[in-house]
């Protein structure tokens, strides 16, 4: 894991570097800039870092306003859109995104194009339009070649899922739930070494109270590699849970053979002990 | 400079007369001359100021030196028109979130395993009564459970008076007011004000009149010669 977070770091400065000098010369554009406090923003928001990130945030918002009052185009509305959809302006973004639409997109800008359907979606489904937003995750879900896009509409696809499935009873709930899994399974399938797919699982079996097999699936997702601070954080949490109900659920032997496994592998987490992740401040 | 022990030294042997020695060593002593007493390049100086540079912002890090600074020299050798398509094909993406939809479970272990959530939702946690258990957990949960820092830091106070219920109650205002109140950062990290130097002193040197494999190459061995040096 230690490796993975070392290569997303790496990574993240070379991405910075990139965007550096992008930010040099004269023939600087405000659409570049944009992307530039985009990408700045993404970085500090995984690594944590939530004023910085609405700062980049804001900044590239002001640039994206700035491409579109001068050369408005689909790249620019998708980027505007983009921008005020992590600073929560749920409603400018919604018009961004169909702004971006009504530009059209070029040839090779099927990422753009696809990217705002999915902004469009988050936009409309934080101002309750969720029959709309669920509709186009799923469309995305199928459709989309784009992993960075598959990922994200699968994450939004599951949580609505989720959130539906707590609202029913019984035998329905049970069907929707296996529905979700479903269509989990098929993504993790089609992309076994992707961790975010195996850490969806791990929570839709924790809905499904098969513990051990959400364990499996927290476990697979940090071994792979999550995409954020914040999702490797819930995903420890997750794997706590499972391991304090598998404490009460299994057979004394074979809590035995769970504990002397799990013992391993915090020892290689560097865990300060088996519900204290290392990140965790100890009460 | 001189301190490098030069490789044909170790050639040496015993037994030989000095003037045979004498014969066969003036030639590499020459080289080893030519190579380490010769004034620096422009190039070498310029990967120079790169690397001590990189040394202040990573000390520790010295893995990162060589991609950082050939990732700048790949762009810094490219002209303003390939600069400007890539800057438009550059892609941009989402970041997926966690799942925020979690099971009663979860909600109600969060709250019963922690001391003080367990004394004062006491009386939610009795009646489950999901409804408050709920609406607490997603503003908790960032807060008490995942470690947020800006979060954390936001509701120190109330942190550490265990005022937890006001944390719930003003979450949304006060949140919003603290993003607002956030201003846009001006300027850029150090660490890319440093590199753009490098890639403008490249520029300088007009590097595109030479391949950018043949550049990459004196790129690595000036770098690794730097390292060589050091150690000795």
């Amino acid at each position: 894991m230690a490796g993975v977070q070392c290569n997303y770091r790496t990574s993240g400065l070379i991405i910075l570097f990139f965007i550096s000098l992008f930010s040099s010369s004269a023939c600087v554009s405000h659409l570049k800039k944009a992307k530039f406090h985009y990408a700045q923003g993404q970085e500090h928001s995984r690594r944590y870092h939530t004023e910085k990130s609405i700062s980049s945030y804001k900044r590239a918002l002001q640039e994206a306003e700035i491409v579109v009052s001068k050369h408005p185009s689909s790249q620019g509305y998708m980027l505007k859109g983009m921008a005020e959809l992590n600073l929560e302006f749920w409603k400018e973004a919604e018009e961004s995104f169909r702004n971006a639409h009504s530009y059209g997109f070029e040839e090779g800008e099927e990422w753009a194009q696809q990217l705002s359907l999915l902004g469009l979606a988050s936009s409309m489904e934080a101002l309750g339009i969720e029959d709309s937003s669920f509709r186009i995750y799923g469309y995305l879900l199928d459709k989309s070649k784009l992993k960075p896009v598959t990922i994200v509409a699968a994450q939004k696809y599951t949580d609505a899922m989720l959130r539906k499935a707590l609202h029913l009873d019984g035998k329905e709930r049970k069907k929707q739930l296996s529905s979700v899994l479903k269509e989990v399974q098929k993504l993790s399938d089609k992309d076994l070494s992707c961790g975010f797919y195996h850490y969806l699982q791990s929570q839709v079996y924790s809905h499904l109270a098969d513990y051990r097999k959400s364990f499996e699936g927290a476990l697979m997702g940090k071994e792979l590699g999550l995409p954020t601070e914040e999702i490797l954080r819930d995903n420890d949490l997750q794997i706590i849970f499972c391991y304090q109900n598998l404490k009460e659920e299994l057979s004394s032997e074979e809590w035995e053979e769970f504990r002397a496994r799990y013992s391993e592998w915090i020892k290689k987490w560097k865990w300060k002990g088996p519900e204290t992740p290392d990140w965790k401040k100890e009460r | 400079m001189f301190l490098k022990r030069p490789f044909w030294l170790s050639l040496r042997r015993n037994n030989i007369n000095i003037w045979d020695q004498l014969l066969f060593f003036t030639p590499f002593a020459l080289i080893h001359i030519i190579v380490y007493a010769m004034p620096k390049s422009p190039l070498e100086k310029t990967v120079e100021n790169g690397i001590s540079f990189l040394s202040k912002v990573f000390p520790l890090k010295t893995y990162l030196y060589f991609p950082l600074l050939n990732a700048t020299l790949f762009w810094a050798i490219r002209k303003a028109q390939e600069w400007k398509e890539e800057i438009f094909s550059w892609k941009v993406w989402l970041d997926p979130d966690r799942i925020e939809t979690k099971p009663d479970e979860f909600v109600l272990n969060f709250f019963e395993n922690h001391t003080d959530l367990n004394r004062i939702y006491e009386s939610e946690i009795r009646e489950r009564d999901w409804a408050a258990l709920r609406e607490a957990f997603a503003r908790l949960y960032p807060i008490l459970g995942l470690g947020d820092p800006f979060l954390s830091a936001l509701f120190h106070e109330e942190i550490e008076s265990e005022n937890y219920r006001k944390i719930v109650s003003g979450f949304e205002e006060r949140v919003n007011q603290a993003e607002k109140d956030i201003e846009t950062l001006e300027g850029q990290s150090g660490l890319l004000k440093g590199l753009k130097t490098f890639a403008d002193q490249m520029l300088s040197l007009n590097l595109d009149l030479i391949s950018q494999d043949k550049v990459q190459t004196v790129l690595a061995g000036l770098i690794k010669k730097h390292f060589e040096e050091k150690d000795e």
